[in-house]
């Protein structure tokens, strides 16, 4: 005990002290919230208004349909509704009237988004409107988003126009025409939750992704230290005042305390400095975490992590150098890798039979059954049942590896073959 | 195989008393990887107090005895006992072990790595750490305790990884060629360390290939080839064992005594000296009253062979 403790103090203090630690802690959310950030803040911050010009048969319909085009914003693309994600339209767009559908004007203002006087004009001459073919010409084609906004706004335009040419007062009108707006709620166990959709989906990517890295990130690291402490010979020493348990477990366990140290600052940093910032983003403004999800993110990533750099503590005392355990360490990575492509199937169908089975099988469980709780809680005796196989075969694994390691470690000069593996499996019964 | 032990050795032992437990007891211990054989029932006594030399050609099957005793690997078969009492884990504080292949951890500090490799023996920080001052002032490190280790030099590194084996105060050193890579200033000051903690009653098991430094450090010698023993004992019973089979003589005359096959096997004759090797069982004094009776003796010398040449004609008998 004594001894594994001073090894886990060892590996911790060495690991915590360097620079690149320092680094990383620090660095990685810092570069983390830029990447996540910046697809939006660019999308906003590099667009200067558009100069579009309407052409219209009279100056008055033209101030009418600038004036609605002002008032109503672009829905935004994802299911959030266009409520808070949008620009105003006054920001996106300058809007001129020019009240001479002629082709010679058309020429002219052709030549001017050659000359980059304008983007864009749109033809909406009253022989235009009668006939329901508007054209939006630019020096871009008008996507999607900017085609529906001006069609709906024309619509109800010519709709309220024709109402009033029924006797129908305007602002009745105006009220009816309104856009119905739908908005949608999840029920998790009978109570609302107002995160859904987006929100959902990055909390499970962040997270999952979070696990996957951290697992393999710090795996490799125990493979590489413990290369490091067979290529450098200082094992034989170790074996010599310590078990090759000991030595494992410790380096394990102190290993895993840098991950966890490092996991709780960066949660802390995103607490303090992060979130609010992130808040104003909208599809960050829902996200939530949950105790559950917190308690588990925290056990399922520590269960994964020692299931995994057991073996990878193993390889690194099969092989010989880092090359070598690298090309090894591809059969570790393969249950890793399969786990993140039932990342879809949790999140469609967190109750479909595949995804049952895998979230219960120890190699996939720190993933699936992870990312099933955060969608959707699955009864609460599969993931007892979950981390109950977890914990054994973590418990089986290093009793096996240990007995591998313990061989494995004093062997020079050549990677370890499979038979001999088993033979030492056999042999080492202590 | 061909076993010489010296014929003394069992009174030797009756010299101290019966209560005395040997420090290190193997008996008849053999480890084999897959068909290779690196030790082969290898029996010995190790008394406690001073240097016993563990001797052979490289490969021979030391450095797996060495592990066998510290309880890295385990002997296929026989057993080993410690001070009286079967190899266990509770002997792993009383020993420090300095390996053959040096390893330290390069990116830490002089003296945390030494507190580290002594708390692992059991010692406290601050015990560890003060005695970890004193040898480093012995070696003439003080100005290297903070220091990262790989900042030394390949020789420092070395005194850095003695201190580590020495620091807990174990009853047993084992020593695997301590002696290699070290220039001769450091080799004289790490054999001094070495011989201050046999007088004090450490029993030291040396490891080495170099004859020569055996010969000059150890009351006892186990000399191994091919994983087998092939001399055992106390060293100078063994030189005066093997001391009697090798005359060199001096004469004038007539030197027809050496065609004697009843006492010399072997001779070498150079033309104003001889030097004989006596037939297995031939008494020296037999072959002097011959010698006298032809030629003119001038000098008559039972030469005491090097362990060198103990080894060579040991091995030439086991191999033939």
């Amino acid at each position: 005990m004594r001894n594994t403790w001073l090894i886990i103090k060892r590996e911790y203090l060495q690991r915590v002290r360097t620079r690149s630690f320092l680094a990383l802690t620090v660095l990685a959310p810092a570069i983390m919230t830029v990447l996540m950030a910046a697809p939006a803040k660019f999308a906003s911050m590099g667009q200067k208004p558009q100069h579009l010009v309407l052409v219209t048969s009279t100056q008055q319909f033209g101030e009418v349909v600038r004036q609605q085009l002002l008032a109503n914003p672009m829905a935004s693309e994802d299911e959030e509704g266009g409520d808070n994600a949008s620009q105003k339209p006054e920001e996106q767009y300058i809007i001129d009237i020019d009240s001479s559908p002629t082709d010679a004007e058309r020429a002219t203002l052709q030549n001017k988004i050659g000359t980059r006087d304008i983007d864009g004009y749109v033809w909406l001459s009253d022989e235009a409107i009668s006939t329901h073919t508007v054209t939006w010409s630019g020096r871009e084609k008008a996507d999607s988003r900017e085609r529906s906004w001006l069609g709906e706004v024309l619509n109800r335009i010519l709709f309220q126009q024709q109402l009033s040419k029924t006797g129908m007062a305007p602002n009745q009108a105006y009220l009816l025409l309104q856009p119905t707006k739908v908005d949608s709620v999840r029920i998790e166990r009978g109570r609302e939750v107002k995160s859904g959709g987006t929100g959902r989906f990055l909390e499970i990517i962040v997270m999952v992704m979070l696990i996957y890295v951290a697992v393999l990130l710090y795996g490799i690291s125990v493979m590489r230290s413990v290369l490091e402490e067979k290529n450098s010979r200082i094992m034989e020493v170790l074996l010599s005042s310590a078990s090759s348990t000991e030595l494992m477990t410790g380096k394990l366990l102190g290993v895993g305390a840098v991950g966890l140290t490092q996991i709780v600052v960066w949660t802390l940093m995103a607490g303090v400095v992060a979130l609010p910032s992130l808040a104003a983003q909208a599809s960050f403004g829902e996200l939530q975490i949950s105790p559950l999800v917190m308690l588990s993110f925290v056990l399922f990533f520590l269960l994964g992590y020692l299931l995994y750099s057991t073996m990878y503590a193993t390889i690194g005392a099969i092989t010989t150098t880092e090359q070598e355990g690298q090309q090894v360490q591809f059969i570790i990575v393969i249950p890793l890798v399969l786990s993140v492509f039932m990342l879809m199937p949790v999140i469609r169908t967190p109750d479909s039979a595949a995804v049952v089975w895998m979230s219960l099988i120890p190699f996939f469980a720190p993933i699936v059954m992870f990312a099933r709780i955060v969608v959707q809680p699955p009864p609460l005796w599969e993931i007892a049942l979950s981390l109950l196989l977890l914990i054994g075969t973590v418990v089986g694994l290093t009793v096996l590896c240990a007995r591998i390691y313990r061989i494995g470690v004093l062997i020079y000069g050549k990677r370890a073959t499979l038979p001999e593996i088993l033979k030492w499996l056999k042999y080492a019964k202590a | 195989m061909n076993v010489v032990h010296a014929p003394l050795s069992p009174q030797s032992d009756s010299i101290h008393p019966a209560a005395v437990v040997s420090a290190v007891e193997l008996n008849h211990i053999s480890k084999s990887y897959d068909d290779f054989v690196a030790v082969a029932d290898l029996s010995v006594s190790i008394r406690p107090g001073g240097i016993y030399g563990l001797l052979g050609p490289n490969g021979a099957g030391k450095s797996s005895t060495i592990r066998m005793i510290m309880g890295i690997i385990v002997p296929d078969s026989g057993h080993i006992s410690v001070f009286g009492t079967p190899l266990n884990r509770a002997h792993m504080d009383q020993f420090g072990y300095l390996p053959e292949e040096r390893g330290l951890y390069r990116k830490m500090k002089v003296l945390e790595h030494l507190v580290f490799l002594a708390q692992l023996k059991g010692l406290s920080h601050p015990e560890a750490t003060k005695r970890a001052h004193y040898w480093c002032e012995r070696f003439e490190l003080s100005g290297w305790t903070e220091k990262k280790v790989e900042e030394l030099s390949k020789g420092m590194q070395q005194k850095v990884q003695f201190i580590g084996a020495i620091l807990h105060d174990p009853k047993l050193i084992v020593m695997d060629e301590p002696f290699s890579g070290l220039d001769p200033a450091n080799a004289v000051g790490l054999k001094d360390v070495l011989l201050e903690l046999a007088k004090k009653g450490k029993t030291i098991l040396l490891s080495t290939h170099r004859m020569d430094q055996a010969e000059r450090l150890c009351h006892s010698i186990c000399l191994i080839n091919h994983g087998r023993p092939v001399v055992e004992g106390d060293l100078n019973q063994i030189k005066a064992k093997y001391g009697q089979t090798h005359v060199q003589i001096k004469y004038d005359g007539d030197a027809r005594f050496v065609h004697e096959p009843r006492l010399v096997q072997s001779f070498n004759d150079y033309g104003n000296y001889v030097e004989v090797r006596l037939a297995p069982g031939a008494d020296a004094q037999e072959l002097l009253k011959l010698a006298a009776a032809s030629a003119r003796i001038s000098k008559f010398e039972i030469m005491e062979p090097s362990l060198e040449e103990i080894f060579i004609e040991a091995v030439g008998k086991t191999n033939a």
